[in-house]
Formats: structure tokens, sequence, C-alpha cells
């Protein structure tokens, strides 16, 4: 089969669509994951998908009813507990090690064949059904109109907290908001680059966009740019020249990630005086 | 009408008592320095203004009403923190989300530039305006902060320690631009500040808590060696220098001698600086 022959097989197209639409919700919530400094609980919601998954193929149902019934529920712990800055960590993290746990212990009761938890660590790109590309993409739409509906709130939430309760904002109400669609995203994010690089699309290019820009508009459109780019790209190379897609996503978008910080700092460097 | 009315306000925070029976009136367009050690509860007095602390008894008026949350006709500056996420959105921004940062949906009121506007030349920060708010200095930020306070030109305004961690001139500019503020939209002015040197020029009245316990009046009605000898249950001295500085001997003994009486439980006057206000700030958030 030659290269273009290959690019139009449905599983390559199907995936296509996938890689679109989870770096479109990534880049976006990726923005406020980057702002408000919680990379850690991205984290540990892809890692509590993981339990999450492992639980539903033990008991035989898809496994992106697990994701979603473990990330959202981890997803509301951490938004509620962890609405302090304070406590964050620690909620973040009990929930991670619980979860974890549980994942373990799934496994280990589990007796068939352990292609399915390989799949949810390391993803599945290139075995996207029009069954998961539709639920994908549904799931990608929501989160993108609930972040176009919440972003003043959100951003004012995120980047003073103090002034927004002053305002009237309930500061937990955001919270939650926010790591419910941190836990959708991440559901979403796993079917494609899997639960261990969930941060590729999540954290590198909001970060990235953070570093080359000072509006939040601005900083929220090169975030997703980065994310399309980097899953975009990674795609064709995996078809191109072999190796796991999301090694290729990975490696994009932390390159990405690391050309912004040399861009921002001889940047930097340029203004100031000799 | 005045302001803001507190008639015989107690607040407590869980089962402990922070201060009560605290009754005074703020004038219009006046200008109150709140003092007091560290964790007295001067940043909870501000907060039960913004109706985030409900006192256990008493009641108390703010702008003729009872608190309410996000009331636009109050300005609030929250005391700044310095490794926030703040760093990278630029002033315009910042004073924006104070204009409709609550607000959920798609679009824009149609005044949001004239308005934020506005506030960014009544403050003076037009010129770097567009820079992200981690480039600018300690004064500026705390003038982007004000810009964001006061943006509809609030009646009553509160300020949380809008001077710490600036130096003599960035104090002063500010001070200054309080003032300018006051002059300008005739807002009742509230400042919390552990120092009334750099704010006396500008101050109208004092509201001291110490021991639980709040004074208000003219500047010299509170600060004075008899009110705050009796204030804080033993001696205290007020000496001005020549250029008319008042030097507060005295004080110091709150944080040197917690507990002064022996039986006398103080726990707010011995604890780390700020962990009452996080307490005060979890308190509201859960």
């Amino acid at each position: 089969m030659s290269f273009s022959e290959l690019l139009s097989t449905s599983f390559v197209q199907n995936a296509f669509w996938a890689v679109t639409a989870v770096a479109l919700a990534a880049g976006a919530v990726g923005y406020f994951v980057v702002l408000r400094r919680q990379a850690f609980a991205a984290h540990a919601i892809g890692h509590v998908g993981f339990a999450g998954a492992a639980g539903a193929v033990l008991l035989g149902l898809s496994p992106i009813v697990g994701l979603l019934v473990f990330c959202l529920g981890a997803g509301l712990l951490i938004g509620v507990g962890g609405a302090n800055l304070d406590d964050r960590d620690a909620v973040v993290g009990v929930t991670l090690t619980a979860a974890l746990g549980l994942g373990v212990l799934f496994i280990s009761l589990y007796s068939g064949y352990a292609n399915a938890t390989y799949s949810i660590l390391f993803g599945q790109i290139l075995g996207v059904s029009l069954r998961d590309l539709a639920i994908v993409a549904l799931l990608s739409l929501a989160v993108l109109v609930a972040v176009s509906l919440t972003y003043r709130p959100l951003l004012f939430a995120s980047v003073d907290a103090q002034s927004a309760a002053a305002r009237g904002l309930s500061t937990r109400a955001m919270s939650i908001v926010f790591m419910t669609l941190l836990a959708v995203t991440t559901v979403v994010a796993i079917q494609v680059v899997g639960v261990l690089l969930v941060f590729s699309l999540l954290v590198a290019p909001a970060a990235a966009a953070e570093v080359v820009t000072t509006r939040p508009r601005d900083a929220l459109f090169v975030a997703v740019v980065v994310a399309l780019f980097s899953a975009w790209a990674g795609l064709f190379l995996g078809v191109a020249f072999g190796g796991p897609v999301s090694f290729w996503i990975t490696a994009i978008a932390s390159t990405g990630y690391l050309v912004a910080r040399i861009a921002a700092a001889s940047r930097r460097r340029a203004r100031r005086p000799a | 009408m005045k302001p803001l009315v507190f008639d015989d306000v107690t607040v407590r925070l869980g089962e402990r008592v922070i201060w009560s029976h605290a009754t005074f009136e703020i004038e219009p367009a006046s200008i109150t320095a709140v003092l007091g050690p560290n964790g007295a509860g001067k940043s909870t007095l501000l907060k039960v203004v913004l109706g985030l602390i409900e006192p256990s008894e008493g009641a108390l008026r703010v702008l003729g009403a009872a608190p309410a949350r996000g009331n636009p006709r109050v300005g609030y500056m929250a005391q700044s923190r310095h490794a926030d996420s703040l760093t990278s959105i630029t002033a315009r921004d910042y004073v924006g989300l104070g204009f409709d940062g609550r607000r959920f949906g798609w679009g824009r009121r149609r005044d949001k530039r004239a308005v934020v506007e506005r506030a960014l030349a009544l403050t003076g920060v037009t010129t770097y305006a567009d820079q992200p708010l981690g480039t600018l200095s300690g004064g500026q930020r705390q003038r982007v902060a004000l810009a964001h306070a006061a943006v509809f030109q609030p009646d009553l305004l509160l300020l949380d320690e809008p001077l710490a961690g600036l130096d003599l001139a960035a104090q002063a500019e500010i001070v200054d631009l309080i003032n300018l503020i006051r002059d300008t939209t005739g807002a009742a002015v509230i400042v919390v500040a552990h120092d009334l040197n750099p704010l006396a020029p500008i101050v109208d009245c004092v509201l001291w808590i110490a021991r639980r316990q709040v004074r208000c009046g003219k500047v010299d009605e509170v600060v004075n060696a008899a009110v705050l000898s009796e204030l804080y249950g033993h001696p205290i001295e007020i000496f001005t220098t020549a250029h008319g500085r008042r030097v507060i001997v005295g004080l110091e003994e709150e944080f040197a001698h917690p507990h002064p009486h022996g039986h006398d439980h103080d726990d707010h006057v011995h604890e780390e600086p700020h962990s009452h206000l996080e307490e005060i700030y979890r308190e509201e958030t859960s």
C-alpha cells in the first residue's frame, strides 16, 4: 500500500478527526490548567482514568464508561476538596494513589489478555472506531461550548480568586466547573494518547502559549493551534515513518514548549540594553 | 446616607470571637485607616462589609442596605500575593475582569471599553496597560489593582494593605492616588494598613482593632496614649516627630508577650502574620 493510499484508509481518517477533536478540547482546557497551576491535578485525573478503564474491562463494559465515571468522580472530589490552594496538593495526591491502588487490584483480578490495559496506557489512535469517534467528537464539542460560556468567570477565578469571591463569584463552583471540564477532556484525550501521555496535549501546548503571549484570548488561541499542530504532525509522522503516534505527538508538543521558552528568553535578552 | 454603619457587630469564626460590639459610622467621601496587630481581624472587617462573612450578632448597613455579595457599588482590592497566576495577563485584561469577570455567556457589554479606559486613565496606568502584570513594578501593580477595584467608580472602596511591600516613594504615590480617587469619585475609602504615618496626610478617621475590640473616630480621638493604653491594656506612649510623624511605643509588646495577663488567651496576637487571613479566606470559599 502506498503512503497516499494509507492516508485515505478509514482508520487513518478516523484517527485524523479524533486527534483534531482531542487537540481542540485539550488546547483550550489546557490553558486553564496552566493558568491555575493545576498540572498535578491533570496528571492525577489521567491516572484515575486508568483505574476506571481497568474496572470497566473487568466488568465487561466499554472502557470509556469506566473512564467517564472515574474521571468525573475524581474531578468532583478534587474540585470540592481542593478549591483552596492550601489543601489542593494533598487532595490530588490522595485521590491519585487511591485510584491507582484500585487500578492495580482490578488488573490483578482480570484474567484476560492485557491488550486493553496497554491501549489505555499508551493510546490506540489507529484503532478508533466510528462509534469512538462520535463519542470523542461530541464530548469535545461539549467542552468547547462550555469553555466559551464560562470563559470570563473561569479566568477571573483562576487569576484572582479573592477579588472574584468579593465580586460575588463562587470560587468553589468555578473549581468544580474547571475540574469537570478537565475530567471530560482527559477522557477524550486518553482515547488518543493514553493515560501516560495525556500531558502532551493538555499541558505542553498551553504552557508554550502562556510563554509567548500576554493576553488570555491569544494564549487560548495559540494553545489550541499548538495542540492541533502537534496532533496532526504526530499522526502524519507516525503513519509515514512508523513508531507510536502518541510518541510523535509528545515529542512535537514538548519541543514546541522548549522552542517557546528559548524564543521568549532570547526576546527578553534582545530587549535588554547591552 | 452614611456609606457604612456598624451597630454592635460581633464576628465569630467557628467558636472564636474575632472582635465584638463594633459600633461606628463612616462618612461619605472620607478616608478611614484600619490599624491593629496582625491577625486582629482587619481583613475580616472588610470581608464582613463585602458580605463574605456574616456577623454572629449585631447589624450593619452598607450603602443603606444589608451587605450583599458582589455589590458593584462596593469596590474591593485584595491583599496582593506575589506568587500568583496574575503575572501573565495584561493590566487592561485584569481591569476588564473587574468589569465583567463574573458574567457567564457570550458577548460583552458595549460600555466595557469606555469604563475600563476611564479606570485606567483615573489611576494613570494607560501607558503600560498592555504590559503583562509580571513585568510591572510593585507600585505600578498596585495602581492596576486600584483601577480594578475602582472600575465602577464605587461609593465605598475597601483596600486591603495597598501599601504593603512598597518603598517609601511608591507608598507616597499610592497615597496620592487614593486621595485622587476619593476626590474624583466621592467614594468613602477604608484602607487596611500597618502604619498610620504614610496615610496620615489623607486620613480622616482611624479604626483601630486590638484585643477583640474596635475603636473608631477622628485620628486624634483614637491615636492618643489614653485610648490606645486602654485598648491594649498596658501603657502606650505616642511621640510626634518634628515632621509630624507619630512614633507609637508599646505596641511591640503584643508580639513579645502574647499572654500579658496569664489568664487572657489572646490567641490572635501570636499567630503567623498571614495564617489568620488564610483562615478567613478558607472560611469564605467553603
